[in-house]
């Protein structure tokens, strides 16, 4: 399984990507990921069409495709974090579980004094966590 | 997350920021002392804000992110709501905390003899004190892609009220784009 996740600013600045594969695919999943960002926007920019989906941090399958998955997460600072998995039956409540753990990643790593706001995430720590959020979020899909 | 913080330390700390910036750094310029200590509130309130909206719903309007500093990040701060937010509707708001907890240790100037001079430097530190909580402010609004100017009026303690100018160009592009 191939896992990719990444972090986005709020102008669309790259602000963490790291792909977690076997195969040679990871400019494919960056591909998927830069792709994806339209449609955040249009979620975000045509409440009409999401609707009650408008208020919620968690955006959902972004869109459908053959061999892989999209989700997108949104923060209230407008910081997207973007999930690509090659896995094909995954739930939304551990999708959901994974954005949450990532999420309070993130945050521990951007309350670092000096983290540059608007900057890359370089932290080793962030990175730590981000791969064993990613290696139990694989394990708890595998078993289900 | 049940991390604790002393707060003597961090009066101490706020104390220290504001007279090493006065008589060190920036002795004699206090434009520029203003600007640093309120660009280190800026980082901090930018950061907390991330930390403080991640369990929480998108904010639909500017009145919502309001609301949110005065209720849930000011509670999450100094331990205790805003007592009373004005808004003209036009983008200015007026947050008033009847006892702002880091001026509560501050020296009242009626205690004290009433040479002008001494009036003076009081309001004058009460002032450069002020600068870190609106840094702590506007670092939240922008982050929630909110620009604001913020002023801060400490002249009748222990209460301080805090006003909040989001920009016109903000404003107006909003009722555009809706």
């Amino acid at each position: 399984m191939s896992v990719c996740v990444a972090v986005v600013g709020h102008q669309n600045n790259p602000l963490y990507i790291q792909s977690f594969t076997d195969a040679d695919d990871a400019l494919k999943l960056h591909h998927i990921v830069h792709c994806s960002l339209d449609v955040i926007d249009e979620r975000v920019n045509n409440p009409k069409k999401s609707g009650p989906l408008l208020n919620e941090t968690f955006l959902g399958l972004l869109y459908p495709a053959d061999n892989y998955k999209v989700y997108g997460y949104l923060t209230n600072t407008k910081v997207k974090f973007i999930l690509v998995t090659t896995d094909l039956d995954v739930r939304d409540a551990s999708v959901r579980n994974f954005f949450r753990r990532f999420h309070s990643a993130y945050v521990d790593a951007v309350s670092n004094p000096f983290h540059v706001p608007g900057k890359k995430i370089t932290s080793k720590t962030f990175a730590g966590r981000v791969s064993s959020i990613v290696n139990s979020f694989g394990s708890s899909t595998a078993t289900e | 997350m049940g991390r604790e913080v002393s707060e003597s330390c961090l009066d101490i700390l706020l104390i220290e920021i504001v007279s090493s910036y006065t008589n060190g750094f920036f002795a004699g310029r206090p434009e520029l002392v203003a600007q640093a200590v309120e660009a280190v509130g800026y980082q901090v309130g930018n950061q907390l804000c991330e930390r403080y909206t991640m369990e929480r719903p998108q904010f639909s309007d500017h009145l919502e992110a309001i609301k949110f500093i005065c209720t849930d990040f000011w509670t999450n701060i100094f331990k205790k709501q805003i007592d009373t937010l004005r808004t003209d509707h036009k983008g200015t708001f007026v947050l008033r905390d009847n006892r702002f907890r880091w001026l509560s240790r501050a020296s009242h100037p009626d205690s004290s003899a009433t040479i002008p001079s001494a009036l003076r430097n009081f309001a004058e530190s009460r002032k450069m004190h002020l600068y870190f909580p609106c840094g702590i402010i506007r670092g939240a609004l922008s982050n929630l892609a909110i620009p604001c100017a913020v002023t801060a009026d400490g002249s009748a303690l222990p209460s301080c009220s805090f006003t909040i100018i989001i920009r016109r160009d903000e404003v107006s592009n909003r009722r555009d784009g809706l």
